[in-house]
């Protein structure tokens, strides 16, 4: 059916996950092949980012497991998953303001074996994004907004990651930047790193991704291939038809 | 209700029955300080202002009062012409501080009273420099003045914050800050004027405050600035409140208790007192936030006391 | 205090001043900084810095300075484990508690004090700390000097730590973005609890320093703690140079205050400028 091998990296099996007392994530179950570019759908409140919360160890499942590459991680705090190689790239422009370009790419490479690969790590950065390296003294809030998305993906690519989790990138970008953007996430994925991204502009995502899942209100509604869900008259209507407001 | 009455009219009728004099003592600064921690617990847990700047309050109403007696001004009314200067002292400064927030706002209003015994350390406003600086100010007038007139009025003023607060709680303005509470922006866009309710828990606070630290200073006899401005109120109201069980109203009373009977049992030992009331502040925080109440509250046995009280 | 004719005097005195202000205030500021924390404990840690070096002066003759070696791991695990016992449970709970165990450490610490040293005032005499030397024909205390030396010594290693180290950078991310920094593979709970050691650290070093130039009582603790926060809201928190310059501020007005209007009401003019200050810019002189 695809090319690429199906060796599951990251299996996720129907969890449930509260803020407080509500409920967010409904008996969820996702999995991520090796070496995939995988995408999550939703609307705003479909509890995209909880998941990629969850994942991270920011929040923990109430119910249900979550394993990477054989090890129970669901319980685990972010430090250590990060350190098992699971990366999260937050929403918006969550870089560190008031540091510079390269003490932020720096602090990325905090956790556990990545120090030791920080300067053939911050290479390979550049290679991806040659404005960081022109900017690299300058303090990180006066980058514009795809600079700063640029920068927040190169800080995860420093801690040396297997699996990459990317929130809401192309939020308030110009669709030149976009372009940018996914452009070098393709080279990040030929390197061998696996990618799970949340988007909310639809058309984009499932030109660019292999597979989607589609959340809806805490639940998963579709998933399967992009050529599949392009297909899929569910999708065709709930999306493509308000497709101008999306974006 | 009714037990609680009687146990008001109890206390006030020792010191005519010949109860020892020191009991009497410990009785009347419960009073005191129940009257000023209610103050605080409003403040700090009803509105969310932790002022650390209520000796400011007690102090400037008791100055004014002294200082008064020293005019011919008759105590009585010096203690209500100081509650009110308190008060007034109260909006002077919450242009400044109320423009602070949360930790800034403790901060802010430390400050306050430092910088008021200062003041009167090097002011000196009647009687001349012949004391030099530092020096205190007897109370002129109250030779007359029965110990147990003080002792009743610390008892007044006790039990009516208790209803003050109560009162407050279910009036309008209670409820505003119930909302304020919860949400501060919330509340602020459906109308409530934030600003305005916290300026009047503010000027409550200050006034009843001052009003309790003239009957402290009646008692007294003196007042000087370095015990007056002094943080140790501020600790003595925030232990009583938060060992009790801060945005309780039961919490001051049970935490006064507390507190008072502390002194009474290391009474010779002031520095150990206050070192066990700090490790009892720091345990009951870590295992109750809402303090001894928020513990009892988990009994039975205490509700059923509580609801018989009211 | 010595004193000239003239006001050049005071405003030398003040700037040497406020380098040990600003020593005492960068600990606060850090805390601040990282867990939005006013550590009501600060000046408290100050005392125990000083009777720390008192009691090694006393009973084994070691120069307070030197006692510094034995203090500062002491110190440095203690913060640690207050941090991690207490104040990271208690910011678990409720974001008001924190502040009260602060208070009720504080309390502890001064009443403890207390009991063991007695309410005496005590003081680091050394040999050097007497002495004093001269800018052209003005005349200082040593103690002043070296206050000043410690004050930019301390900051610049800070600034250093906070810039060039993992450690540091943990820490400085921890304080603009807990969350992401968690994404980073930051530790915050251990981040937190090594920052809170490093102020310990900085309050042992001041105290020895303060001990040299001040005499101390074990309730010294809230004079410090208002100084500390006045050096804060005047150089703007979390800025280890900015908090350095306002120790200088502070000082000067101080040291202006008491040639003016006489010692006793030298800090009068402190306290009335923090007031000012709050009440114009609180917000602003925080930083962001």
């Amino acid at each position: 059916m695809h090319k690429i091998d199906n060796e599951v990296m990251l299996k996720i099996e129907h969890i449930d996950v509260f803020h407080g007392t509500f409920q967010a994530l409904w008996d969820v179950s996702i999995e991520v092949r090796k070496g995939e570019m995988l995408a999550l759908i939703g609307a705003n409140t479909s509890g995209k980012t909880t998941l990629l919360d969850t994942i991270s160890g920011l929040l923990h499942p109430a119910r249900g497991r979550i394993e990477f590459q054989g090890v129970d991680i669901s319980r685990m705090d972010p430090y250590e998953i990060v350190s098992l190689g699971i990366t999260q790239v937050p929403e918006g422009r969550c870089i560190f303001p008031e540091m510079t370009v390269i003490d932020n790419l720096v602090i990325g490479s905090y956790c556990g074996a990545a120090r030791k690969r920080k300067d053939e790590n911050l290479k390979k950065v550049f290679e991806h994004f040659p404005k960081l390296k022109e900017r690299q003294k300058q303090v990180a809030k006066t980058l514009s907004g795809g600079e700063q998305q640029m920068l927040a993906i190169g800080r995860g690519l420093m801690s040396d990651p297997k699996l990459m989790l990317i929130d809401e990138m192309s939020l308030g970008l110009a669709p030149i930047v976009i372009d940018e953007i996914f452009k070098a996430l393709k080279s990040i994925k030929e390197k061998g790193i696996t990618i799970l991204f949340v988007e909310q502009n639809v058309k984009r995502t499932l030109q660019e991704a292999e597979r989607a899942y589609i959340l809806e209100n805490g639940r998963v509604a579709l998933s399967g291939t992009t050529e599949e869900l392009r297909e899929e008259d569910k999708v065709k209507k709930a999306y493509f038809g308000v497709e101008v407001c999306e974006t | 209700m009714v037990i609680a009455l009687c146990v008001t009219v109890a206390l006030a009728i020792m010191p005519l029955v010949g109860v020892p004099k020191s009991w009497i003592l410990y009785i009347f600064l419960f009073f005191i300080y129940l009257a000023m921690a209610n103050m605080w617990n409003l403040l700090a847990g009803y509105s969310g202002l932790v002022s650390l700047c209520q000796p400011a309050f007690l102090g400037l109403a008791g100055y004014a009062m002294t200082i008064g007696t020293w005019l011919d001004i008759p105590w009585w009314a010096g203690m209500i012409g100081g509650s009110l200067i308190a008060g007034l002292f109260a909006l002077l400064i919450s242009s400044a501080v109320f423009r602070l927030s949360g930790v800034y706002f403790a901060i802010g209003t430390l400050v306050v009273p430092e910088a008021l015994r200062m003041i009167f350390f090097l002011w000196r406003p009647v009687g001349g420099a012949m004391h030099g600086a530092g020096a205190g100010y007897m109370i002129k007038g109250i030779g007359d003045l029965s110990p147990h007139v003080v002792y009743w009025l610390s008892i007044f003023v006790g039990v009516g914050s208790l209803f003050l607060v109560k009162g407050i709680l279910r009036s309008k303005l209670g409820l505003g800050l119930s909302a304020i509470r919860d949400n501060e922006r919330a509340a602020s866009s459906s109308g409530i004027d934030v600003f305005r309710l916290k300026l009047y828990v503010f000027i409550i606070s200050a006034i009843i405050t001052g009003f309790a630290g003239t009957i402290y200073y009646l008692y007294q006899g003196y007042i000087e600035p370095t015990a007056t401005f002094n943080v140790r109120w501020t600790m003595t109201l925030l232990l009583a409140t938060v060992i009790g069980g801060i945005r309780t109203v039961e919490g001051p009373v049970v935490g006064t208790v507390v507190v008072v009977f502390l002194y009474f049992l290391l009474a010779r030992y002031a520095g150990y007192s206050l070192l066990i009331q700090g490790i009892i502040l720091v345990g009951i925080m870590l295992i109750s936030p809402q303090g001894i109440v928020g513990i009892l509250r988990r009994s039975k046995f205490y509700d059923s006391i509580v609801k018989r009280m009211k | 205090m010595i004193y000239g004719g003239d006001i050049i005097t005071p405003i030398l005195m003040g700037i040497m001043l406020g380098g040990l202000y600003a020593l005492i205030a960068l600990g606060l500021s850090l805390v601040f900084g990282v867990m939005r924390l006013i550590n009501l404990a600060h000046g408290d840690f100050v005392v125990m810095g000083s009777y720390i070096g008192y009691a090694l002066m006393r009973n084994f003759g070691i120069d307070p300075i030197l006692g510094l070696i034995i203090s500062i791991p002491v110190m440095f695990v203690l913060g640690f484990f207050i941090q991690k016992y207490l104040m990271g449970r208690a910011f678990a709970i409720a974001s008001e508690i924190p502040l009260i165990i602060a208070f009720g450490i504080s309390l502890i610490i001064q009443n403890a004090h207390q009991i063991i040293w007695t309410p005496l005032s005590r003081a680091l005499n050394t040999p050097y700390s007497h002495m004093s030397f001269h800018i052209g024909e003005r005349q200082f205390p040593v103690s002043y000097l070296l206050d000043f030396v410690a004050g930019i010594l301390i900051m610049l290693f800070l600034r250093w730590f906070l810039k060039r180290t993992y450690l540091g950078m943990a820490i400085t991310a921890a304080s603009q973005d807990k969350r992401v920094a968690q994404l980073m593979g930051i530790n915050t709970g251990r981040v937190y609890g090594y920052a809170f050691a490093i102020a310990m650290v900085s309050a042992a070093i001041a105290g020895v320093f303060l001990g040299m130039t001040f005499p101390f009582t074990p309730t010294s603790g809230i004079s410090f703690l208002t100084i500390a926060f006045g050096t804060v809201v005047i150089g703007g928190l979390g800025s280890m140079l900015g908090t350095f310059i306002g120790g200088i501020i502070l000082g000067v007005v101080q040291t202006i205050g008491g040639y003016l209007f006489g010692p006793a009401s030298q800090m009068l003019l402190v306290y009335i400028i923090v007031l000012v200050i709050l009440a114009i810019r609180p917000q602003g002189l925080f930083g962001k």
